[in-house]
């Protein structure tokens, strides 16, 4: 896939990074065509390219088998790249093994060593590297991740959220290059997910250290990272910082996967150096060229559900911009900060609306007859030849 | 009538000691020690009165007969023309034939419970060899033998077997088959070994010999190498030939005590002579020829496994008829054609002749006179002697 | 009328049922207990105690004179002093044996657990395969193995390993190896288990940790594995311990074991007190051999 690839190699969306050198991959991570194939034929990763400035904090996002960690893994040295190189501070690390690169791993259900009390877990890393000052180290740690009365116990005895903590700390001491997170979470409630999700976010930026996020779901990828690599089939198809992603998704799989989107088919009337013009079902909207990611004749015109405005018929909306009127309420859900309309158009498609409840406009009741709008400059172009389902139910399953 | 499509010979059978010996007797030591008496009270000897400890016997309203024999010791029993279908159908009895005797102590070790505290094994015949069979005579567990019932028993058994000490008139006992214990070789790998002091000394048999786990032929050839009698010998004689054999022992000449497959293991060439049962080797010839028997210097050793009545047996009348049927030379001459061991039925030579002229001249079959000359037969031991030296016995033989 | 005077005892009960069934509950714990207890009692306790009181027999008892009780405690001393050899060599054998089985064993446990895959039911059911045939059969086809024209020593021979007199049978070699082989699933069933267990991500966590693989190895694998190794090592030390069908058939005269020493004084010198002295003392001398041991391994450290 050749956007994901550009994007990446370009290293484009630099995201904050504060100790970033220039140009951000000098004392980064760098991964150059990197592939795994497995025996039985199985492109897990395809031919993947991605640059991590050094202090940067990256999520890899993605449904099930999108590949993502089996590229931590690969990073971590804990499986073996096809083809494809991975360079750390400058140096290639590709044929090192596990033990001799400097990179540690948060592992999902954190894989403690049960045998070992949490000192001795945490102390684990430095004890193999046979670093002086073994006690002030462990502490210290202990005390940044808060369990320094927990020292002898042992991982059985502690609960999911502090076991988190332990291999955060053991992981943590060794002062990686690059810290590896996979899926730590997934085993918490999801209440402690937020609370983890704040605290691991907290020590990232005290210690400064790079930190690679693999996660399936969308808002702890956007909660926690500088920049966000959705991935899908084995490559990346889009990177970039949480919110570009989200307002300016090149592809139907992001737009779908992170949150919601109406895609409604267009064809392309014009193109102009700032806008194309589309016509939809008869009536003609606009959308940025910047954010037009089609050259096709047709496409699908993309808007978020909360971009959308709704009022009654010939109502004047504030949006100067695309109306589409005809539209009929079938479904109305309130959620308290927000109501969300399913509004079935002239065409037969049902488009999501999500309404704040700002108490300006009154709620709109099944079988009212609205009108749509939204600004131009909120709404994207995609590929026609792309799935308009494409990462949808993958979305829902988080 | 082929012999080497089975083996019968009861003693080379591989369960002979191992199986039954190594499973059971772990479980037979359990169980027998679990029957003493409780709590912690003094036994009480053993020894019974077959005159007081006996069943009504009640062969003739119930034709069957229960016979506990060694593995592989008779004709085919399928074979319906065989001496075992015979015998039921002209007299009507049922046999129940158990070949589970491996081991005359082990069978002893299962039964001395019931047999010790009076009472019944379910067996109306056991077949022992001659030093248990005295043993067991000596306890009171064997009834005697009505003397009219097995007239053939006393008209053809043959001179040799007559007169044992422990059982002059055959009171008690019937010889079922006969053996002898010598030496084999193997003439592949080495001369000849013609004594028993050769087989203990020659270097090139150096930890390539066995001698058999029973004592009394085994010791009886140690008694002879150091010049005694085993039919009469002292104690200071026994030790002698005791250290003779630990001799043997810890110089590494002797390299097992066998009672099994040293058939075997001779005719693989793991060891290269043995002391050995004359049966045995008939048939390990059958397969390899190099197998020779030899009538080593000091003698043969002669020994006859019993048909006995044990105490309340239920058909004593049967069992007599069954031995009555087997001391018919005819009969003899079939069932010694087939197990190869020694005849001990007079008359048995000529009814050889119309069953397997080949057999006829067999030393080892029918023995003559001059062959029975050096044969000697081992010292009946008193319960003292026999415990102390079966215990010095099983301490060399275990190390 | 008639209804509700039905009803009435039927709610009793319902109310009843909840400490009736506490009490069945208990009971029942009781009840299932009763026919292992019955059968402890029959076929472990009594012959046990009649074992020991055997052992206190006057040694010159026999069948024929019956036995004397007369707490003789020196058949003990006796025994010890006649058969000292035996008991080491038992000893000595059995724990060669264990070492050679835990070190085959752990390699073959590791390498099914870990890195067999699809085979690894298949493999395990061919660690079991021998137990298909009996103990004996199994003991009596090595005597053919290694016998003295078989190919073991032929192959041996030639290699210069063992020169052209030497043999296997009937050597200590055969024995141990005999005992080696034949309690192997005894070490390789519970070390399976035990490393199947371990999760392969701790492995992973431990080289990603700067463990080199043997120090990792040696840091988490090997400590997750020592309850295997615990269960291993006792269920193959205490019946190779107890062990003479080995030394009968591969072993000469002088690789006897207690085991043999027992049934020879039990069947042939017909000698019920030592044979009872000699399964006491060898009983007593295992269970206490396992106490240390176990305590020692520190199993109770162990999750």
């Amino acid at each position: 896939m050749p956007p994901s690839a550009d994007t990446a190699a370009t290293g484009a969306p630099a995201p904050a990074a504060p100790d970033a050198g220039p140009g951000g991959s000098d004392g980064g991570l760098r991964l150059s065509s990197l592939t795994k194939r497995y025996a039985n034929g199985f492109t897990a990763v395809h031919d993947l390219d991605l640059d991590v400035p050094r202090g940067s904090f990256i999520a890899l996002l993605g449904p099930s088998g999108c590949g993502k960690t089996t590229t931590l893994r690969m990073v971590a040295g804990l499986e073996v790249p096809t083809s494809g190189r991975i360079t750390l501070a400058g140096q290639d690390i590709t044929d090192r093994r596990a033990h001799q690169r400097p990179v540690n791993t948060v592992f999902q259900n954190y894989a403690l060593f049960p045998h070992l009390d949490i000192y001795e877990n945490v102390a684990f890393g430095l004890r193999r590297r046979k670093v002086r000052d073994v006690e002030s180290k462990v502490r210290a740690m202990l005390e940044l991740v808060e369990l320094d009365s927990q020292a002898r116990k042992r991982p059985a005895q502690l609960s999911g959220g502090q076991q988190q903590r332990v291999a955060l700390a053991r992981a943590l001491i060794n002062e990686p290059e690059v810290l590896l997170l996979d899926e730590p979470l997934g085993a918490l409630d999801l209440k402690l997910r937020r609370s983890m999700q704040i605290e691991i976010k907290r020590i990232q930026v005290e210690v400064g250290l790079t930190f690679m996020h693999v996660t399936h779901d969308q808002e702890e990828a956007m909660t926690m990272a500088d920049t966000v690599a959705v991935m899908n089939g084995g490559v990346i198809e889009q990177l970039g910082a949480p919110a570009e992603l989200y307002e300016n998704p090149r592809s139907t799989f992001v737009a779908n996967f992170l949150g919601q989107s109406n895609l409604i088919e267009g064809r392309v009337l014009s193109r102009s150096a700032d806008v194309t013009t589309l016509d939809m079902h008869g009536i003609t909207v606009s959308v940025p060229t910047a954010r037009t990611h089609t050259d096709g004749d047709r496409g699908w015109i993309g808007i978020r559900p909360e971009k959308v405005l709704i009022g009654e018929e010939g109502a004047d909306l504030d949006a100067p911009g695309n109306t589409v009127p005809g539209g009929v309420v079938s479904d109305v859900s309130f959620v308290g900060v927000s109501t969300q309309y399913l509004v079935r158009m002239p065409w037969g498609q049902e488009l999501q609306v999500f309404s704040q409840n700002t108490g300006r406009t009154r709620m709109f009741t099944v079988g009212e007859k609205v009108e749509l709008s939204w600004r131009p400059e909120y709404a994207f172009c995609l590929d026609i030849n792309q799935d308009a389902a494409a990462g949808v139910d993958d979305g829902e399953t988080r | 009538m082929a012999p080497e499509d089975q083996a019968p010979a009861r003693r080379s059978t591989l369960s002979r000691r191992g199986l039954l010996r190594g499973g059971g007797a772990v479980a037979a030591a359990g169980l027998s020690v679990a029957a003493l008496k409780l709590p912690f009270f003094s036994v009480a000897g053993a020894a019974q009165d077959p005159a007081t400890c006996r069943a009504t016997d009640l062969s003739e309203r119930e034709r069957r007969l229960v016979i506990s024999n060694w593995t592989g010791y008779i004709d085919p029993r399928r074979n319906p023309r065989g001496t075992y279908n015979t015998f039921q159908d002209t007299t009507g009895i049922t046999v129940e034939y158990n070949d589970d005797v491996n081991d005359n102590a082990e069978f002893y070790a299962k039964v001395r419970n019931q047999l010790g505290s009076c009472e019944p094994i379910d067996r109306d015949m056991i077949v022992l060899t001659d030093w248990m069979a005295a043993r067991m005579i000596g306890l009171g567990w064997i009834q005697p033998l009505e003397r009219e019932r097995v007239p053939r028993l006393h008209e053809n058994l043959i001179d040799s077997l007559r007169g044992k000490a422990w059982d002059p008139d055959r009171t008690y006992s019937a010889p079922w088959q006969s053996g002898l214990t010598g030496i084999a070789y193997n003439a592949a790998y080495v001369d000849e070994v013609g004594s028993f002091s050769e087989l203990l000394t020659r270097s090139d048999l150096k930890g390539r010999i066995t001698l058999l786990t029973e004592m009394r032929d085994t010791m009886g050839f140690m008694l002879k190498v150091v010049g005694a009698e085993p039919e009469d010998f002292t104690e200071d004689e026994w030790y002698d030939a005791i250290d003779a054999l630990n001799r043997a022992v810890s110089d590494g000449q002797l390299r097992q005590f066998a009672g099994n497959n040293y058939l075997q293991q001779l005719a693989n060439g793991d060891i290269v002579a043995c002391e050995a049962w004359s049966g045995d080797v008939i048939q390990a010839q059958y397969d390899n020829p190099d197998i020779k028997f030899v009538v080593p210097e000091e003698g043969l050793s002669l020994w006859s496994d019993n048909m006995l009545v044990p105490n309340l047996a239920t058909h004593q009348a049967n069992a007599e008829a069954w031995i009555d049927y087997y001391y018919e030379p005819e009969v003899a001459a079939r069932l010694a054609a087939w197990v190869n061991y020694i005849c001990p039925v007079e008359g048995a030579r000529e009814a050889m002749e119309q069953v397997d002229a080949s057999l006829v001249d067999n030393p080892l079959i029918f023995p003559d006179e001059e062959f029975l000359a050096d044969t000697w037969d081992f010292m009946p031991l008193d319960d003292r002697q026999s415990q102390q030296y079966e215990g010095d016995w099983s301490d060399a033989t275990v190390g | 009328m008639t209804q509700a005077a039905q009803a009435v005892p039927e709610t009793a009960t319902l109310a009843a049922e909840p400490s009736g069934s506490r009490r069945r509950r208990g009971r029942t714990g009781y009840l299932l207990m009763l026919p292992a207890t019955l059968w402890l009692l029959l076929f472990f306790v009594v012959p046990f105690y009649s074992l020991v009181a055997t052992s206190l027999f006057d040694a010159s008892g026999s069948d024929f004179r019956g036995y004397e009780m007369t707490y003789a405690w020196g058949n003990y001393v006796d025994v010890v002093e006649a058969y000292w050899q035996p008991f080491l060599r038992s000893l000595w054998y059995a724990a060669l044996a264990t070492g050679i089985c835990l070190v085959l064993g752990y390699v073959l446990a590791y390498a099914i657990a870990f890195k067999a895959g699809r085979w690894k039911w298949l493999l395990l059911v061919l660690v079991i395969a021998p137990f298909f045939t009996s103990f004996l059969v199994r003991t009596l086809s090595w005597q053919l193995i290694l016998s003295d024209e078989g190919f073991v020593v032929d192959a041996l021979q030639f290699l210069r390993v063992l020169g052209p007199d030497d043999r296997l049978l009937a050597t200590p070699v055969a024995v141990v190896a005999g005992l080696a082989y034949n309690f192997l699933p005894f070490m390789v069933l519970p070390l399976f288990a035990s490393l199947d267990k371990i999760d392969p991500r701790l492995v992973e966590a431990s080289s990603d940790l700067y463990a080199h693989p043997f120090v990792g190895f040696w840091k988490v694998t090997w400590p997750l594995s020592l309850p295997g190794v615990v269960s291993g090592t006792l269920l193959t030390f205490i019946p190779a311990a107890g062990d003479y069908i080995n030394a009968e058939f591969l072993g000469s005269t002088n690789q006897r074991v207690i085991g043999n020493v027992i049934q020879g004084q039990f069947i042939d010198a017909n000698n019920s007190p030592v044979a009872a002295a000699l399964s006491v003392l060898l009983m007593v001398l295992i269970v206490a051999m396992v106490l240390v041991y176990v305590r020692r391994a520190g199993t109770e450290e162990l999750l």
